[in-house]
């Protein structure tokens, strides 16, 4: 193989790789990224950790020898990254070696031969539709802070995507750590109808999500089967991004969705944000807790920690249900906070035990579900 | 009545009796706990073969009844060996609530007799009578009423072992068991512990005993015989145990609101394994051993660990913590698996490996200690 490409599509392309490739892995060819330079001037550039598999085409400034080859993807990523802006890189094979050139550098770096290197089998992925990446940008963001880390529920450790019919129908998104849930509703694209309910791997979640940064205005296409998903993003080079699905069963999560919450508190997000990360600042590591006294148009937060003594601050609200105090964890309620955009936003709260329903509004796509802390 | 001095070589108030003068230290061992609950529960499983456990596949014995000793069948057995000794051995699966309600029973009549006690696990506990609350005037008195009142209250036998400290109280009441009462009196303890195979040892196992036989040591005598540089040059931080145990020394005191801090369990094994299919087999064997300890006494953990010890003797742990309590057998298991699957592949051939649950807490103390503040759950 011998082919040259710009030092900045090579980078590009690499970071999404070596983001892909875990850093330890017992299986050598895994840390490798798979180089395929074809006749028609495209250079292919494939990562994997066997569960998620990330595949992009750049055109190259020129192919002499159409091949492929795989090198170390971190070692590679480091040396284009510290190659000069503007340079172009050559990279040519032989003797179970490739060499990299650019400007006044050479590198001879290990290979290992392309046969060994896995791909993951798609299969048939029937259901096809696409998404506008900022909505599938905004789907991401709402939900995924929820998604456990916890492996021994790895049924959570993503963001759960099924279709539903209400009065129209709709795709959902969810995700929970048992704690907090959280959930966006858009309506049902083309061509998901009848689609598997499927679980998103965390790591998938966040590749893409990077990925997304990247594309404009454009349409992601989706093409999933039980097991499988695919997210085609266009692009000049056209990046796809392929995973395994969590094969499990998502929780009912419906059914921990108050409905009956008759205590409404509306206030400002930004400055109860502000307010509940002042407070916890005396928070020490074991007791996270918040508490907040409702009253009368009136939010009083506070923590009481045994080292650190207390804080408390009054927050302006809208509140006439009767005078109560429940407790949130910090990290949790300022999660949720985080992805409210407007100036007001509504919690729907029952009893200091009960699940609390937080929204921006009853028109916003997102909704969340906190569990309080018994303080 | 006046308080009579514990022992005459007690001389003054301000001695700590733990570190200065004799103790009287009496461990109670309900016999065959849970198959005698069993049996005692079920009249049709009287005088026959019972065995506490799960019967079907990887499932250990918990408890075997004195009729399936003599076939060989021990606690910890795997129950598919424990029904090839004993073809007509009864399986019944743990109740264990049953056990805490009979447990709690016979810890009250421990406390009518001293504050001072600490429960091994829900059939043992060491008690310290130093102090004669009621003037009753002998340990043994006392360790004879409480097996009288045990048997009177819930139909069960246990065994007792009285005697200056906690190490030779609990070999005297695996003396005459079951039913048995054993005294070592001050004086005693060398002669007795001298006469005893080293396997008797609490924490000398069989691959242990092997390597003393080939070492030439048998019995408690000839551990006493080598001295402490020997030991350790042997059997390195466990020379001092041996060292002490081999002479009837044990100041340990009776710790009456300890607080377990972990529970484990690990094996040894006859040939290093090296394989991955071998040692996921051995993983399980040893889960369900320790799972039936954690159930057995009661503790809730978040954190477990995995010990591998290579054949070159070099020591590796993994440890995962979990944000609440382990929850059950296959959690347990499913973590254990985590971890070892993470190990892989090993460097060397494994020749021990061992699970411990950590960072317990206790149902009780949590309900004493003031309000946590607690996350409570959704889902």
């Amino acid at each position: 193989m011998k082919a040259t490409i710009e030092r900045a599509i090579l980078l590009r392309c690499l970071s999404h790789a070596q983001s892909v490739v875990e850093r330890r892995n017992t299986i050598p060819i895994l840390s490798n990224v798979l180089l395929e330079a074809s006749g028609d001037g495209m250079v292919k550039i494939m990562a994997t950790d066997l569960d998620l598999q990330v595949m992009e085409s750049v055109a190259a400034v020129s192919v002499e020898t159409p091949g492929a080859i795989t090198v170390s993807a971190h070692l590679l990523f480091d040396i284009a990254r510290k190659l000069p802006d503007g340079s172009q890189v050559s990279l040519e094979t032989a003797d179970n070696r490739m060499t990299v050139r650019a400007g006044r550098s050479r590198f001879s770096l290990p290979t290992l031969p392309r046969d060994d290197f896995p791909m993951i089998v798609e299969g048939d992925l029937p259901t096809s539709f696409a998404i506008p990446a900022q909505t599938l940008s905004e789907l991401i963001d709402r939900t995924r802070f929820a998604i456990s880390t916890e492996e021994t529920r790895y049924y959570l450790n993503g963001i759960f995507l099924h279709v539903a019919e209400e009065d129209s129908p709709v795709l959902k998104a969810a995700a929970t750590d048992g704690h907090r849930l959280a959930r966006f509703t858009l309506p049902r694209p083309d061509g998901a109808e009848g689609m598997p309910d499927v679980i998103i791997p965390r790591k998938a979640v966040g590749e893409l999500r990077k990925l997304l940064e990247e594309a404009q205005d454009e349409n992601i296409r989706i093409d999933l089967s039980s097991g499988k998903i695919r997210f085609s993003l266009g692009g000049e080079s056209g990046i796809v991004l392929t995973s395994k699905l969590i094969d499990g069963t998502f929780p009912d999560y419906s059914r921990v969705i108050p409905t009956g919450n008759d205590k409404l508190l509306k206030l400002d997000p930004k400055s109860f944000y502000q307010g509940v990360d002042r407070v916890a600042t005396i928070a020490t590591e074991k007791t996270r807790a918040v508490k907040m006294g409702l009253e009368n148009d009136k939010v009083t937060l506070s923590v009481t920690s045994p080292d650190n003594g207390t804080a408390a601050e009054e927050v302006p609200a809208d509140y006439s249900a009767e005078s109560f105090e429940i407790g949130f964890n910090a990290n949790y309620l300022k999660d949720i906070l985080a992805q409210i955009d407007g100036d007001t936003v509504e919690l729907h709260l029952a009893d200091p035990a009960a699940p609390t329903l937080i929204r921006q509004d009853d028109k916003s796509p997102a909704l969340y579900v906190l569990m309080p802390m018994r303080v | 009545m006046a308080q009579q001095a514990p022992h005459p070589h007690v001389e003054s108030g301000d001695t700590e009796p733990e570190a200065q003068g004799l103790r009287k230290i009496i461990h109670v061992d309900m016999d065959a706990f849970f198959a005698s609950v069993e049996q005692r529960d079920n009249p049709h499983l009287r005088g026959k073969p019972v065995a506490v456990g799960g019967s079907s596949g990887r499932g250990v014995v918990a408890a075997a009844s004195y009729e399936a000793r003599p076939f060989g069948v021990r606690s910890a057995m795997p129950s598919v060996k424990a029904a090839r000794l004993c073809p007509d051995l009864i399986f019944c699966p743990p109740r264990f609530d049953r056990y805490r309600e009979v447990s709690e029973q016979i810890r009250a009549i421990f406390h009518h007799y001293t504050p001072q006690v600490e429960p091994l696990s829900l059939d043992e506990a060491y008690l310290d009578v130093t102090d004669d609350l009621h003037g009753i005037g002998s340990a043994t008195r006392i360790a004879q009423l409480i097996r009288e009142r045990i048997l009177k209250e819930t139909q069960l036998t246990a065994s007792a072992g009285v005697s200056y400290n906690k190490f030779l109280a609990k070999l005297a009441s695996d003396q005459n068991k079951p039913d048995g009462l054993c005294v070592i009196r001050p004086g005693e303890g060398a002669r007795f512990v001298a006469g005893l195979p080293v396997s008797r040892f609490h924490g000398v196992g069989p691959r242990g005993a092997e390597k003393m036989a080939v070492l030439g040591i048998e019995t408690g005598a000839d551990l006493a015989a080598r001295d402490i540089a020997f030991l350790r040059e042997h059997f390195g931080s466990f020379a001092d145990y041996l060292y002490r145990a081999a002479r009837g020394i044990d100041l340990r005191p009776v710790r009456a609101n300890r607080v377990r801090k972990s529970i484990g369990g690990e094996r040894t094994f006859a040939d290093d394994l090296s394989s991955g299919p071998a040692l996921r087999a051995a993983l399980d064997d040893i889960v369900e051993i320790v799972w039936e300890r954690i159930t057995r006494k009661e503790g809730h953990g978040r954190t477990v660990t995995l010990k591998l010890k290579f054949s070159d003797f070099r020591l590796i742990t993994r440890a995962r913590s979990l944000s609440r309590p382990v929850e059950n057998r296959e959690e347990f298991a499913r973590v254990a698996l985590t971890l070892l699957t993470d190990a892989l592949p090993l460097p060397l051939p494994v020749r021990l490996m061992g699970l411990t649950l950590s960072g317990l807490e206790r149902e009780q103390s949590a309900e004493k200690s003031p309000p946590e503040k607690v996350q409570l759950r959704l889902l």
